[in-house]
């Protein structure tokens, strides 16, 4: 079973620490978009990337329709790796819909993680007026579905794989052919629904597990209105407003990024 | 004729450089003008302020990640945002790399008005093309259900006569009535596949993959097939298939084609004839061959024989072979929704051999007990 998982969500391990951090990646990425934070904690931590079903180089055999249908299946991606390699006392870093991802496996097993750092987290996309701005109306939510249906038409060359390269850094480029996002298109459009579609409020709501909301500043994905919510409703919550702008601050600052997430481990926990 | 940079204002295509936090630092006069602003008016505002919020999304989940991660993106199709708000469909191309000492994104945009119509009418065809097979499958699946029952009612009342239960009758009607059942029992068959065919489309969204021992798949297929090479005196046997070897599928699906390619080799394959099972693996595939030594296929018609409601030569064949046609079409397509291919060689008067080819599986260190 254990090895079936590892080879099913494509989890890599690194990192010298004894305390595991899982990064879990966001809708469209896959656990690429870590690798300009994660491996500034590999010597303090033990390091877990993975890739949920339907994305990356995950098993697209395992997907199933109706355990992905709503996001409890991708929560259950996060709770099989923990078992899988009996993970303890995990520090959970998601980004976007992962947030949510980490919440609700985080609520089903609560002993299983010590800390949730959500990057850019929004409960529910959807506008409820008058309670609650989440940014989006469904018809806005079509229009994505549309932007990818024209995309994926083709077969567009970017969704292919293809080389990697890091022009940041060239010297980090490898020639390995890397698949990136979600290559199969429907399964890429059935996770655009239940990522957006979703409404998990009351979720957030019921967390127990210390968390550190990251916010990004003027960020059109998840609105500040968004970020206040989680401020005021989840308990036990560190609520930082980040200087980086857009939606993915790992990719765009990773400096400012790892810096929150460092200072926010370094505060003393109460035994 | 001034410089390529003053040229490139101008050049027949939009053209604009974003910085990661997705400022915009440089535009060309011609992506202005497509938008109505100046290009001044579009310098320091953020790339996603000209897309839809659909196209927000796709920008942050898609395009910017697949820019920086790959360092470009090629063939994206794009809806930007003019000053009036309506939008403009464009294919955009993207590259990384520095300009005025910062990494930025550099993009050109080429509009496409016609070929955005042809698009949407060709993802509307396709969605129209879709709900009509599920239409299809729907409407097969209902009818076959409906048929079904009468036709079950038939067979139940030929037996009640044939007992005798409504009084005696003479061995000429006994003789009618076992061809009254016997035809109601082909057309059970022949709508059972019709219902296995349109069931398929959505069943294979939805097939469970597994470990599955090879060893235990064969075991149970030659059981239920053994009456039948008995019956029509055929020898039986296995090549290659002693070692432990296990394969990713769904268990009962690769039973369904195992036991569908067995039944065409005996009906088939002349008596006194043989049919082989080999089994042959690597690290990636496994392969299950049913080899006979049947009338063969001739070559012309070797793919057909995989397209739904299609037996060859039918008239050739005899009540024994007969068949709705839809038992390879149904195993082509189980086999494929389980990342394996189905495939034949055949030769006139030599035989025919099938051969499933499935994702070979590490064998399982724990649960091996609990394998199907």
């Amino acid at each position: 079973m254990s090895s079936n998982v590892v080879q099913r969500n494509n989890v890599q391990v690194f990192g010298s620490g004894e305390q595991p951090m899982l990064f879990a990646h966001g809708f469209g990425c896959d656990q690429n978009m870590w690798r300009f934070v994660a491996p500034t904690f590999a010597d303090r931590y033990k390091i877990v990337l993975f890739d949920y079903v339907g994305s990356g180089k995950s098993d697209l055999s395992a997907y199933d329709a109706n355990r992905y249908g709503s996001l409890d299946g991708y929560a259950q991606d996060v709770l099989d790796i923990c078992e899988a390699l009996a993970l303890r006392d995990v520090i959970f870093v998601g980004h976007s819909v992962s947030s949510v991802i980490g919440v609700l496996a985080a609520n089903r097993a609560p002993d299983l993680f010590a800390e949730l750092v959500l990057i850019g987290p929004s409960a529910s996309y959807i506008n409820d007026p008058p309670n609650y701005i989440g940014g989006f109306d469904r018809a806005d939510i079509e229009g994505l579905l549309e932007m990818m249906d024209k995309n994926y038409l083709g077969w567009a060359s970017f969704l292919a794989p293809s080389v990697m390269k890091n022009p940041d850094h060239p010297e980090l480029s490898t020639e390995l052919e890397q698949s990136f996002c979600s290559t199969d298109p429907k399964i890429a459009r059935r996770f655009a629904q239940v990522t957006f579609l979703s409404d998990n409020r009351s979720d957030f709501s019921k967390l127990t597990v210390p968390t550190l909301v990251m916010q990004c500043s003027d960020d059109t994905i998840a609105p500040l209105s968004a970020g206040e919510f989680l401020a005021r409703e989840v308990p036990h919550n560190t609520f930082r407003l980040l200087q980086a702008t857009g939606h993915c601050p790992h990719m765009s600052a990773p400096a400012e990024t790892i810096e929150v997430i460092e200072e926010y481990l370094a505060i003393p926990r109460a035994a | 004729m001034g410089s390529i940079d003053q040229q490139l204002e101008t050049a027949p295509c939009g053209y604009l450089t974003f910085s990661d936090d997705g400022t915009i630092r440089a535009v060309n006069t011609t992506l202005a003008a497509m938008l109505g602003y100046a290009p001044e008016e579009l310098c320091g505002q953020r790339f996603e302020s000209l897309l839809g919020a659909g196209g927000r999304i796709f920008y942050h989940t898609h395009f910017f990640p697949i820019l920086k991660l790959h360092g470009a993106a090629e063939e994206v199709y794009l809806a930007l945002r003019t000053r009036t708000g309506t939008e403009i469909p464009v294919l955009t191309n993207g590259l990384r790399r520095e300009r005025g000492g910062e990494m930025v994104s550099e993009c050109i945009f080429v509009r496409m008005l016609q070929r955005s119509k042809y698009e949407d009418e060709l993802l509307h065809a396709k969605r129209t093309a879709e709900a009509a097979n599920d239409a299809k499958a729907k409407f097969l699946s209902m009818m076959s259900h409906e048929l079904r029952t009468p036709l079950q009612a038939i067979s139940g009342y030929c037996d009640l006569l044939l007992q005798e239960a409504s009084g005696p009758i003479t061995s000429e009607q006994q003789s009618d009535l076992h061809a009254m059942k016997g035809a109601s029992g082909e057309l059970v068959r022949l709508l059972n596949d019709i219902l296995d065919f349109a069931r398929l489309e959505s069943a294979t969204a939805s097939i469970q993959i597994e470990i599955v021992r090879v060893e235990s798949a064969l075991r149970r297929a030659e059981a239920l097939v053994a009456p039948k090479l008995t019956e029509a005196n055929l020898r039986y046997s296995r090549e290659g298939c002693a070692a432990p070897l296990y394969l990713r599928a769904n268990p009962d699906r690769l039973q369904q084609v195992l036991l569908n390619l067995l039944t065409n080799a005996i009906k088939f394959t002349p008596l006194d004839g043989t049919i082989t099972l080999q089994c042959s693996a690597d690290d990636s595939c496994t392969r299950l061959a049913v080899r006979d030594s049947g009338c063969g296929i001739p070559a012309q018609d070797l793919e057909r024989i995989f397209e739904a409601f299609v037996q060859v030569d039918r008239h050739r064949i005899d009540a024994r072979q007969r068949g709705v046609g839809l038992g390879l079409a149904i195993s082509r397509e189980l086999i494929r929704a389980m990342h394996g291919e189905l495939a034949v060689a055949s030769e006139v008067g030599v035989g025919s051999i099938f051969t499933i080819s499935l994702p070979t599986a590490a064998a399982p260190v724990e649960n091996a007990g609990a394998l199907r």
